[in-house]
C-alpha cells in the first residue's frame, strides 16, 4: 500500500512538471511605459514560476532580465522607445520569442529619435503649460484603462491563433491518404509497365 | 517531443536533417509497397495522436505512438513520421520546418530501435510474452526519444543532465500510458491482423 502511495505521489509531482509537446505561446502588451507579458503552453498551463525572460532591443543588446510570477506573468519597465524582444527558454526545447513594436510605447520615452521626441515634447509643454500635468496624468490613466480592457481580447486572440480546428485535422489526414494514393498509383504504373514489357518479351 | 525552431544550433540541425534523409531513403528502399496503406494509416494515427491531449489530473499528455509505429513498420517509420511531422508543423504549428530533420530523427530512430529489439518478442507464441514486449517497445521508444531530445539540446548548449531530467520526468506518464497502449495494440493486432507485425510468415514456418 505504501508503495502504491509512493508511486502515485511520483506521478502527481511529475504531472505538475509535464509540458509534453505543447506549443509555447505568449504575448506582450504595453501599459504606459511598463511592458506586461505572459508565457504559457497552448494547453492552458502557464510558465513555471521564476522562468527567466531576457529582454533585448532591436540591435540585440540585452536590456534586462525579468522573472515570471506564479501565473506566468512578467513586467518590464521600458526606458527606451525602441522595439523590445523577449526571449524565454522553458527547457525541453520549448523556447518562445516575442516582440513589442516601439510605437506601442508612449512617446514620452527617449527613443532612437530622441531629439525629435524631445522637441515634440517641449512644444507640447509650451502650448499646454498650465494643465500639462493633468494632461499627462490623464493620458496614462487612459492608457492603463484601455490596456486593461484590451488585455483579455489579446489573450483570446493569441489562444485562437494557436488553436487548430477540425478542418486542420481532416486536412492533414487527407494529405496523408492522398500521398498514399499517389504512392500506390505510382507503384501500380511501375507494375503495369513491367507486366507489359514482360509480355512483350514472351 | 517537438523541439521548436530557434532552440537548436546549426550543426545539430544539419546533422539531424542529413541523418533523417538517410533514414527516409533507407525506409523507402526497405518498404514493402504492398503495405503502403498501413504506412499511411499509422502516419495519420501519429498525426492525430499529438493533437489529442488526454487530461490527467491538472495537466494533459498526448500519445506519441512511435513504439507501435516502429514495431509495425520498421524502417518505413522514417517516411511515415516525416510526413506526419511536416503536416503537424503546417497545420498545428508543432515544432517547425527548420527542426523537422532533428524531430523526425528523434522520434523515428527509437521506433526503428524498438523494431529490432522487440520484433521477435511480439511475435512470440505466448500472448503474455508478446504483450510484455509490446509494452517494452511502447515505453522504450519514449525513453529513447526523451534521451535523444536531451542530447539534441545538450549539443546546442544546454546541460545534458538538466535537459534530460526535465524531459524524462515530464514524460514518465506518457511512458506508462504508451506501454499499456502498445501492449493492447499488439494483442489486438495479433488477433485480427497478424501480418501487420510480420508474424504471419513466421507462424507459417513455425
Amino acid at each position: 500500500m505504501a508503495n502504491v502511495r509512493y508511486f502515485l505521489a511520483i506521478i502527481m509531482t511529475t504531472l505538475a512538471l509535464n509540458a509534453g509537446a505543447h506549443n509555447v505561446i505568449g504575448g506582450v502588451y504595453a501599459i504606459g511605459s511598463t511592458i506586461e507579458g505572459e508565457i504559457g503552453f497552448s494547453n492552458g498551463d502557464m510558465a513555471p514560476e521564476g522562468t527567466e525572460v531576457i529582454v533585448f532591443d532591436h540591435l540585440g543588446n540585452e536590456l534586462g532580465r525579468v522573472k515570471t510570477d506564479a501565473d506566468g506573468l512578467f513586467a518590464f519597465d521600458a526606458s527606451k522607445r525602441v522595439e523590445h524582444f523577449f526571449y524565454a527558454n522553458l527547457s525541453s526545447g520549448h523556447v518562445v520569442e516575442m516582440s513589442l513594436p516601439a510605437d506601442q510605447l508612449p512617446a514620452s520615452l527617449a527613443g532612437d529619435d530622441a531629439q525629435a521626441g524631445s522637441v515634440k515634447q517641449s512644444e507640447y509643454a509650451a502650448s499646454t503649460n498650465t494643465d500639462s500635468i493633468d494632461q499627462t496624468q490623464l493620458k496614462s490613466m487612459i492608457e492603463a484603462a484601455v490596456a486593461k480592457q484590451v488585455k483579455p481580447l489579446r489573450q483570446e486572440l493569441t489562444a485562437y491563433k494557436e488553436k487548430a480546428g477540425l478542418q486542420d485535422v481532416i486536412g492533414g489526414i487527407g494529405y496523408i491518404f492522398g500521398l498514399c494514393g499517389l504512392g500506390i498509383w505510382w507503384r501500380q504504373r511501375q507494375k503495369d509497365k513491367q507486366d507489359k514489357s514482360d509480355a512483350a518479351i514472351s | 517531443m517537438h523541439i521548436v525552431d530557434g532552440a537548436l544550433s546549426v550543426p545539430v540541425l544539419v546533422t539531424g536533417a542529413v541523418l533523417t534523409i538517410a533514414g527516409v531513403a533507407m525506409g523507402l528502399k526497405k518498404m514493402d509497397y504492398d503495405h503502403l496503406p498501413q504506412v499511411g494509416v499509422l502516419s495519420a494515427a501519429f498525426f492525430i495522436a499529438s493533437y489529442i491531449h488526454l487530461p490527467i489530473g491538472f495537466s494533459s499528455v498526448h500519445l506519441i505512438l512511435n513504439g507501435l509505429i516502429g514495431l509495425a513498420l520498421g524502417w518505413a517509420a522514417f517516411p511515415a513520421l516525416l510526413v506526419a511531422l511536416f503536416l503537424q508543423a503546417v497545420f498545428f504549428g508543432f515544432g517547425g520546418f527548420v527542426v523537422l530533420g532533428v524531430n523526425t530523427l528523434n522520434i523515428a530512430l527509437p521506433a526503428v530501435m524498438m523494431y529490432y529489439l522487440c520484433r521477435h518478442g511480439v511475435s512470440s507464441s505466448s500472448a503474455n510474452v508478446a504483450a510484455i514486449w509490446g509494452a517494452i517497445g511502447g515505453a522504450g521508444a519514449i525513453v529513447m526519444t526523451t534521451l535523444m531530445v536531451a542530447l539534441s539540446l545538450m549539443l546546442s548548449g544546454e546541460a545534458f543532465a538538466l535537459a534530460a531530467k526535465a524531459t524524462f520526468i515530464a514524460h514518465i506518464p506518457v511512458m506508462i500510458i504508451e506501454g499499456f497502449v502498445t501492449a493492447a495494440a499488439v494483442l489486438l493486432i495479433r488477433q485480427v491482423k497478424p501480418e501487420f507485425l510480420g508474424i504471419d510468415e513466421e507462424r507459417a514456418y513455425g
